[in-house]
């Protein structure tokens, strides 16, 4: 009997299979050194959740629901100091807000995505699967395989951070202090900004961000990222030739 | 209000503007101020981020937290210098073991 598709073969076929395994692949690769920090962080987070004076469950339910370090560690603060709800909610869109920016930087590669397909990367988005995301955009002219690259780091992220604030949750879970490793994470940070400074208004907004950044500690309601990024963007903005270029 | 109501709505509230210009982006493009705004989004949130913490760990630890900044320091200069942001982590980590051990 003929084959009535006579050139799908294996032979033709696999290497497509092999390219999509592939990009997933280096994504997840790519989002390994970030889990170093990560996943102490998500412990800790974990932790805090068990320890707090409200339910563990709802602690835990904010990996999945707010799925951002910082977010998380303030509602479930200001939740167990008996915060309104109205501030524990403006304190995590108030850290959250550096989303809106990360939305536009993925936009023109996501458009034509289909809604359900740009409401689930959405909804992986945050700092390491962006900065794992942008990096696969640079790097494939064909954007098909940069979607796999961020999926494939924002996968590993997801199951790494739900599962470790899930161990810390539940089991307490320590990690051996003179390993330091709560440093990863702004080590990885800094390294990431300091391979991007190459323009002089970069270089402006990310000064300017961090000397917010540094002073916002003492601001009121984690407030402090939020006023960081817009200190950031304004000086960038100016330097980069005026707000109506 | 049930935490879990609390935690609900933060988490939509967060998704909202995590799909922000994505939906703006369909309908009338993103606006320019918002697409130049957004070449910067990555520098600025991760050095506010990354200085917060250090300066976090500072007020906590005093000098205390000095290898923590020389470990940063050395990893900017690594990445300058190799142009590789990962080389943050493998220069400033052992910087930082070998300072935290050295000091009391």
């Amino acid at each position: 009997m003929l084959d009535p598709h006579p050139l799908r073969t294996d032979a033709l076929v696999a290497p497509a299979a092999l390219t999509r395994r592939h990009d997933l692949l280096a994504g997840a690769m790519a989002m390994v050194p970030w889990l170093t920090g990560i996943v102490p962080f998500g412990l800790v987070i974990g932790v805090r959740a068990a320890q707090a004076d409200i339910p563990t469950f709802a602690g835990w339910l904010t990996g999945p629901l707010l799925f951002g370090g910082s977010a998380q560690i303030a509602v479930i603060d200001l939740l167990d100091a008996g915060a309104a709800p109205a501030i524990v909610i403006g304190a995590a869109l108030a850290i959250n807000l550096r989303y809106v920016l990360y939305s536009a930087k993925m936009a023109p590669h996501w458009r034509g995505m289909s809604r359900w397909w740009q409401a689930a990367a959405a909804s992986v988005m945050v700092d390491p699967s962006v900065a794992v995301g942008v990096a696969g955009y640079e790097r494939h002219a064909d954007e098909r395989r940069a979607h796999r690259h961020y999926f494939g780091g924002a996968a590993l992220l997801w199951v790494a951070w739900m599962t470790a604030i899930a161990i810390g949750a539940t089991a307490g879970a320590s990690v051996p202090e003179a390993l330091h490793l709560e440093l990863v994470i702004p080590l990885f940070l800094v390294g990431e900004v300091a391979a991007r400074l190459t323009t002089r208004a970069a270089l402006h907004a990310a000064l300017t961000a961090a000397a917010v950044g540094a002073l916002g500690v003492a601001v009121p309601l984690h407030l402090g990222p939020m006023l960081a990024v817009a200190a950031g963007v304004a000086a960038g903005l100016h330097a980069d030739g005026g707000w109506h270029r | 209000m049930s935490p879990f109501l609390v935690v609900a709505l933060a988490g939509a509230g967060s998704f909202l503007l995590r799909i922000s210009m994505l939906v703006v982006a369909a309908r009338t493009g993103v606006p320019a101020i918002v697409e130049r705004a957004a070449t910067f989004a990555v520098p600025v949130s991760f050095a506010g981020l990354a200085a917060g913490a250090l300066a976090t760990r500072a007020a906590d630890l005093g000098l205390g937290a000095l290898p923590a900044f020389v470990g940063v320091a050395v990893g900017i200069a690594a990445v300058r210098r190799t142009g590789s942001a990962r080389s943050a982590i493998l220069v400033g980590m052992p910087t930082i073991w070998v300072l935290s051990a050295l000091t009391p």
